[in-house]
């Protein structure tokens, strides 16, 4: 099956919008992919983000090359390497050689203090000269609405609670200023409205993207093609561009439902893969296609660009802090997570899931265990998805073949 | 008898517990202890002291709480609080104290004063329905004095370690004890070590950072290797202590814990920097040890920082298994003492 061409567009913009940084001038960003890059976007502040980048280098399989650089420094080169990838090119002696001409150096670094080890690389960061880091408070709550994906579009007061909000709202307001003195740069509420506006409009055509692709059969793309027709406009959400990539990838997919395209010509067993993408190892995801008929029709990212950003009505500072005061909550913390995913398995009618489980303290038990209590298998593999000295591609890939072989049967009893 | 509420955590405000009539019991793992439970339910990729703690809550060894209240001082224990809701929601013949999660955070901001706040008066509020006690505000002052005096005889204990007469190992096992008494008691314990007549004790005086210990075990291996644990930066240590609330009110409350610190999980690498400089210099400390183990991911990230402040002969054992070291780091030690 051919590429999408949204899928196309979207990585050869983001590679002319990249390459354009080498010669921009002026402030510049870097933001993990759960900062409000909103208030970026609005005061005109071109960003990148951390995972994407650790992203590219990981499938350019310069993974190693940089922990090494940490790891020379007497950091720890075992900790959380999806996020302290980027960290790491700085010290790159080479970064003429770098993927995609190396990362342009940041003034600014934004972080929310998740975690014990993402603010102390924020810290490093900020030792470099000329780079401030914003450390951005990350709160918790004693007790949650089960169902957060019925009420984040416009009861978002209600999932995450008014003490969450009041005190990301306040740490937005100190973003904002700090902005203001140290680039001189304008936030117009009017632009910020037009921004707020323009994601929602992206997010929701990602939603009807995601509910076409549920209901199809067979699945009509590779989730290798989602994934950047998704999130290149996901990074660049608050745009028009981004707005029409986002509904050109759905009508791109819309077309080949209708035409009963598939990924795969002999779909037998439909598959679900919960975690950050494998990003040395693409391939993986349509290795099961020809010997076992098995597609992988489901990624996070659609499926959290569809449930997870959409916030309608209130203050619009306030709706942008009911954005990120919970973000990631909905992918790691239960009860969120494990209902979520229980529900998108549901709906896409996966007939098994592999579960990426890192090394680190989001741990797996209680997601795994509400699919396996609706009646899905669940296949754990313990391994990072940048670094792959945890479980190399070989390992990974037998494992799959060896649990598909075992444990999954698809809807007509094949498998 | 007293309600007993277990809590996880130095960012756990004990003082609104001992307000409530109740006594406090700071909950920790145990290296011996099996942690079948704690590795199923957190994954193993969670710090192995908490994983213990789990474990052992799970199979009943800290005896009938009356409630148990959660602290987010690292992620292991926001973690735990996740699996302990989780558990509590799926499957309900899990027998489980009533639990809270009393979210304390630390940036320095006043909008996070005012968070704090919050959370400290909805925990005023979880204690009072647990134990069926309206916390008075002249209970509240009562209890932090109390926790405040307690706070002031650790300090007493760390000036008898400093002056080379206590063990690493003595000092902590005694601040250890004073978070499972109830704080009268705790007082008295402290004050009767302080009357005792104490020699001095040998050992290659060092300053000891990374992880918390909620155990003796580390440092009695340290310290049988010829080593004095003069002093150290976490909060089963010297930032038990380290700092008072110093008014009668909810607002002095949440700024003391806001500010306590500069943990390993929470805090800034410059803070920690300066803040283990001073310290080491202050023990009169002759070589700095890092010890981390597997799974505590904040520390190894402050080593470098903390090396080039202290300006001491430094080692830092990462990846050690809980309450143990490792050959390669008992070789390291070996070498420094």
């Amino acid at each position: 099956m051919t590429r999408l061409a949204s899928a196309s567009a979207a990585t050869a913009y983001q590679k002319q919008w990249f390459a354009g940084l080498h010669d921009h001038d002026g402030p510049l960003a870097l933001v993990n992919a759960d900062a409000p890059q909103e208030i970026f976007r609005t005061m005109g502040i071109p960003y990148v983000v951390n995972q994407w980048w650790a992203s590219i280098v990981a499938a350019k399989r310069r993974t190693q090359d940089y922990l090494a650089l940490l790891r020379d420094r007497g950091y720890p080169d075992y900790v959380e390497q999806y996020s302290a990838t980027s960290l790491a090119s700085l010290f790159d002696p080479d970064p003429a050689n770098a993927p995609w001409g190396g990362l342009p150096r940041p003034s600014i670094v934004l972080a929310e203090t998740t975690g014990d080890a993402s603010r102390k690389i924020f810290d490093v960061w900020d030792e470099e000269p000329d780079i401030a880091f914003y450390a951005l408070e990350n709160a918790a709550a004693n007790d949650v609405p089960v169902r957060w994906w019925e009420l984040m579009p416009r009861r978002w007061e209600e999932a995450i609670g008014s003490d969450r909000l009041d005190l990301m709202t306040g740490e937005l307001e100190g973003l904002i200023r700090f902005l203001e003195q140290t680039t001189g740069r304008v936030f117009s509420e009017s632009r910020f409205r037009e921004v707020m506006a323009l994601v929602n409009e992206q997010q929701e055509w990602n939603r009807r993207a995601r509910d076409l692709i549920a209901r199809a059969r067979p699945c009509p793309l590779a989730v290798t093609d989602s994934i950047p027709s998704v999130m290149v406009p996901q990074w660049h959400r608050g745009t028009a561009w981004a707005r029409d990539a986002a509904r050109a990838f759905h009508d791109e997919v819309a077309e080949r439902v209708a035409a009963g395209a598939a990924v795969c010509d002999d779909e037998r067993v439909r598959l679900m893969w919960i975690g950050r993408g494998l990003w040395y190892d693409l391939d993986f995801y349509r290795r099961f296609q020809d010997s076992h008929g098995a597609v992988f029709v489901w990624s996070m990212y659609l499926a959290i660009a569809a449930d997870g950003y959409l916030r309608y009505g209130g203050d619009p500072l306030r709706a942008l802090a009911a954005r990120f005061a919970a973000f990631s909550d909905q992918l790691y913390t239960p009860p969120w997570s494990a209902e979520w995913y229980v529900k998108e398995a549901r709906l896409h009618g996966v007939d098994g899931v592999v579960h990426l489980v890192s090394d680190d303290a989001r741990g797996s038990y209680f997601t795994t265990r509400a699919l396996r209590a609706a009646g899905i298998p669940v296949l754990e593999l313990h391994a990072d998805n940048v670094d792959a000295r945890a479980a190399s591609p070989e390992a990974i890939s037998d494992a799959v073949a060896t649990w598909l072989d075992s444990d999954v049967r698809g809807p007509a009893g094949a498998g | 008898m007293a309600p007993v509420i277990g809590y996880v955590g130095a960012d756990v405000p004990v003082e609104l517990i001992t307000a409530a009539g109740a006594r406090p019991w700071r909950l920790a793992g145990h290296p011996g202890a099996d942690q079948t439970a704690g590795d199923r339910y957190l994954g193993r990729g969670v710090d192995p002291a908490t994983r213990s703690l789990l474990s052992r809550l799970l199979d009943g060894e800290f005896g009938s709480l009356d409630g148990l209240v959660v602290s987010r001082d690292c992620e292991s224990s926001a973690r735990l609080f996740y699996a302990l809701r989780e558990l509590r929601r799926v499957d309900p013949a899990i027998a489980l104290p009533p639990l809270h999660l009393v979210d304390v955070l630390h940036l320095p901001h006043r909008t996070t004063t005012r968070y704090v706040l919050a959370k400290i008066r909805q925990l005023r509020s979880a204690l009072e329905s647990w134990t069926g006690t309206l916390i008075s505000d002249d209970a509240l002052a009562e209890a932090i004095e109390a926790h405040d005096r307690l706070r002031c005889l650790l300090a007493d204990v760390a000036a008898l370690r400093r002056s080379g007469r206590l063990t690493g190992t003595t000092a902590l096992s005694i601040m250890a004890d004073t978070t499972a008494l109830p704080v009268s008691r705790a007082i008295d314990r402290v004050a009767q070590l302080l009357d005792g007549d104490h020699p001095a004790v040998p050992g290659k005086r060092v300053f000891l950072t990374g992880s918390g210990h909620d155990g003796p075990h580390v440092y009695e291996i340290l310290e049988d290797a010829g080593l004095l644990i003069v002093g150290e930066d976490h909060d089963w240590g010297d930032l038990l202590w380290h700092r008072r609330v110093g008014a009668p009110t909810e607002l002095a409350l949440a700024e003391r814990y806001q500010h306590n610190g500069p943990s390993a999980p929470r805090a800034s690498i410059r803070a920690r920097a300066a803040h283990t400089a001073a310290a080491a210099r202050a023990c009169g400390a002759e070589a700095l040890v890092s010890y981390v183990r597997d799974h505590d991911d904040a520390p190894a990230w402050d080593f470098p920082a903390q090396r080039a402040a202290t300006g001491l002969p430094s080692v830092l054992l990462d990846r050690q298994p809980y309450g143990d070291l490792t050959d390669g780091a008992r070789t390291a030690i070996g070498e420094l003492a």
